[in-house]
């Protein structure tokens, strides 16, 4: 069974104006959001700014109450748990959070920003805990001094460290690392990132890592969510990610990667256009606008106006619904195409990315 | 806690700060004063004492011979006047200075020579103050004075000194005395006003900010509503309200009138510090951690709006002193006793005559205390702001 399972998770923002300060309409951060996190396993997410996947996260240890849809965690629903009948998933899930400034209290010493946790949920017994904390600095490389001091002594991959530790403090199961290494320099990217793997192995932890950079997220994570104005538009393994990536914007998010083998040239690919705003939704897939697919279809859709030569030639289903316009009409459901990899696009064939899995 | 204080960044950088050192300085040995004299080192007795003549210029004792003549002849014309219709030589006793205790007659004899003496040097042809033969003369008037009311010697000189440093004023109160326990009566003032108004302010800023919804509306509609009333407005309400009431004579209607509109400017401040923290990761991560909002609040919003509430103390204690001095002088300020204001609304007549020593003196004290806390404002603007470095 899976540790977390998310069903149609839905995080609308109102957005309030005029006069009377009315709702106006919504911000559609997270939309039908749908997946499974096994224990153990950790799962990437990755998208352009604001593609909602911070919000995602957030809404995961209900830092944000989710619109509409469910969360379970371990088969129990969470979404409709009180403040106080939260407890015992708070002590179990926790997050990092990605700028190390603004997320350690500045007027508190190390030990009471880790302290503080452990004290409320009782980790450990009062006498044990200054060696509780000692042992948690120590875990994260930090120097048993350090929880004298205040966060501004420190540099920020120490900072991070901090907040790593404050995340593990209550020895949660479960952690939401939000962008944990996008802040710092690449140098230190790479500490913070092996230290992660190593606390994952010793405290035994599931995490959801989210970042917007494709490289991290397939050298740190087992799966991979793809998300684009709040829909998730592919998940697969990060080990065919390179290969099998069958929804165009991961392609184009591959694409975008730069590669540092110089013998390596690939025609490169621009997505054109912006990102449509979150406050007002396209109709069918939001990445439709954009989709090389589409627009390499938009010549042969002026030709059906006077004839349907297209279809003469015997199109597979697929072409069809992209020539009828289906995804400016309609968001393509998820499918499952193999064990694993899920593409929200009329556009895949269900035989290419087999035949890439078996590849 | 203290300790946590003492090691902060911000007051090392505050402590680095010389000018701010210097003003700490001042406003301690304010302070100081203000203490010793709540510990009854002068008490209100001493404030309403006669010490000397009416308008008797003080320190340096640089006056015109016209006006030590003039001294000389209302003090034994005061002495007279008792003799003559035999009345107690204790009325024109001048605080610690008596009358000396000769006999009736012997005094007669005193006074009568020196006002005789008096109309002869006041009957010289010219300008007094111009003329250096006059002096000695008046140097032999002033003795009949001495001899009238015995000299004062030792320890009791001294002190009667210290009270004649800055002179007196219509009254004959000692302006020195009066003005330093106005110190009290301004720290005290200062204290009580910003002390609640900061901690008042702040509480309801930071909970509006906090909490939102009705709580953010009610706060919002409430200092909307105080700062659309003109302060003057409200406070002469207030001096109205409390008109004829016992309370009416002590501070406490000034305590009201300021608390009720210096609240404000801490209540919008503190908010919209509150606004921007409560969005940030560190309160965030409490919220993961299980946190009540009560102790997200208490812990993690409040301390870090404490920069703001040592600021706004310090803006609104000057705010305080300042206006205490302004309502009192427009009449709507404390009643009776000695506070700045009092004396510097009392001066006016006293300047129009060219007798500037108790508005001196009143400024004076003020302008020290209040630039004091202005430059401190400052040094702690600088220091504890954790975005400046």
């Amino acid at each position: 069974m899976a540790l977390i399972e998310v069903r149609d998770l839905d995080k609308h923002f109102p957005v309030r104006g005029g006069f009377l300060n009315r709702v106006v309409g919504h911000v559609h951060a997270v939309n039908q959001v749908s997946f499974d996190i096994k224990r153990g396993e950790i799962l990437g997410v990755v998208g352009e700014s604001g593609c909602g996947k911070s919000t995602l996260g957030k809404t995961m240890i209900r830092l944000l109450e989710p619109t509409r849809g469910s969360m379970r965690y371990e088969g129990q629903d969470i979404t409709e748990l009180s403040h106080a009948e939260l407890m015992p998933f708070r002590r179990k899930a926790q997050i990092i959070f990605q700028d190390p400034y603004s997320s350690l209290n500045p007027r508190q010493t190390v030990r009471e920003i880790i302290g503080e946790a452990v004290r409320f949920h009782r980790i450990v017994p009062r006498d044990q805990e200054e060696g509780y904390i000692i042992d948690l600095i120590q875990k994260v490389g930090l120097r048993a001094d350090a929880r004298e001091k205040f966060p501004h002594e420190f540099s920020g991959g120490q900072r991070q460290r901090i907040g790593i530790a404050r995340a593990l403090s209550v020895k949660p199961d479960f952690i939401v690392a939000d962008e944990p290494v996008s802040a710092l320099d690449v140098s230190i990217q790479a500490q913070v990132l092996n230290l992660l793997m190593d606390l994952k192995d010793e405290f035994g932890l599931t995490l959801m890592f989210i970042s917007h950079d494709l490289k991290v997220i397939e050298h740190f994570c087992d799966r991979v969510l793809v998300m684009y104005l709040g829909h998730v538009v592919e998940e697969m393994n990060c080990i065919d990610l390179q290969d099998s990536a069958s929804h165009p914007y991961t392609q184009a998010l591959l694409g975008a990667n730069p590669i540092n083998d110089p013998s390596d040239r690939r025609p490169l690919t621009v997505l054109e256009g912006d990102v449509p705003s979150p406050f007002d939704m396209p109709p069918g897939c939001p990445f439709a606008g954009r989709c090389p697919h589409q627009i390499e279809l938009v010549p042969m859709r002026a030709d059906a106006h006077i004839g349907i030569a297209p279809l003469d030639a015997g199109p597979s289903i697929q072409a069809i619904r992209r020539f009828l316009g289906q995804c400016m009409q309609e968001m393509p459901p998820l499918e499952t195409y193999v064990e694993g990899h899920r593409v929200a696009c009329y556009a895949v064939d269900a035989e290419a990315v087999g035949a890439a899995a078996s590849r | 806690m203290i300790k946590k204080f003492l090691r902060s960044r911000g007051l090392r950088k505050l402590l680095s700060n010389r000018l701010a050192i210097a003003a700490l300085g001042v406003i301690g040995l304010y302070t100081g004063i203000g203490f010793a004299v709540f510990l009854g080192a002068i008490t209100e007795k001493d404030t309403e004492a006669r010490v000397w003549t009416d308008s008797y210029p003080g320190y340096p004792h640089h006056q015109t011979a016209e006006k030590r003549l003039d001294n000389c002849e209302v003090i034994l014309s005061r002495v007279m006047r008792v003799l003559e219709t035999e009345g107690e030589l204790s009325e024109v006793a001048f605080a610690e200075r008596s009358v000396s205790d000769a006999s009736i007659e012997e005094l007669t004899q005193k006074v009568q020579a020196g006002l005789a003496l008096y109309e002869e040097i006041a009957d010289t042809v010219g300008s007094l103050n111009d003329n250096p033969e006059v002096l000695p003369r008046i140097e032999q008037l002033e003795g009949f004075v001495d001899d009238v009311y015995t000299p004062l010697t030792g320890w009791s000189s001294l002190v009667y000194d210290f009270r004649l440093f800055f002179g007196t004023d219509r009254q004959g109160r000692s302006i020195l005395i009066r003005g330093i326990y106005s110190i009290k009566v301004a720290i005290q003032v200062g204290v009580v006003v910003a002390l609640i108004a900061v901690l008042f302010g702040s509480v309801l800023g930071a909970a509006a900010a906090f909490f939102g919804g009705w709580v953010d509306h009610l706060v919002i509609w409430l200092y909307s509503t105080f700062s659309s009333i003109p302060h003057l407005v409200l406070l002469t309400l207030l001096a109205f309200m409390f008109l004829g009431h016992p309370l009416e004579t002590t501070l406490i209607p000034l305590y009201v009138a300021f608390c009720l509109t210096f609240w404000i400017g801490p209540c919008r401040v503190i908010r919209g510090e509150a606004l921007k923290i409560k969005e940030l990761e560190y309160v965030q991560a409490a919220t993961a951690v299980g946190f009540g909002r009560f102790t997200i609040l208490w812990k993690h919003i409040l301390p870090n709006t404490s920069h703001l509430m040592f600021i706004n103390f310090s803006l609104l204690f000057i705010g305080a002193i300042k206006s205490e001095v302004i309502l009192t002088f427009l009449g709507l300020g404390i009643k009776d006793g000695a506070s700045w204001g009092i004396m510097i609304s009392q001066s006016q007549a006293e300047v129009l005559n060219g007798f500037f020593w108790q508005i001196g003196v009143a400024t004076a004290l003020m302008v020290g205390l209040v630039l004091a806390f202005n430059i401190l404002t400052d040094a702690l603007q600088d220091a504890f702001d954790p975005k400046h470095v």
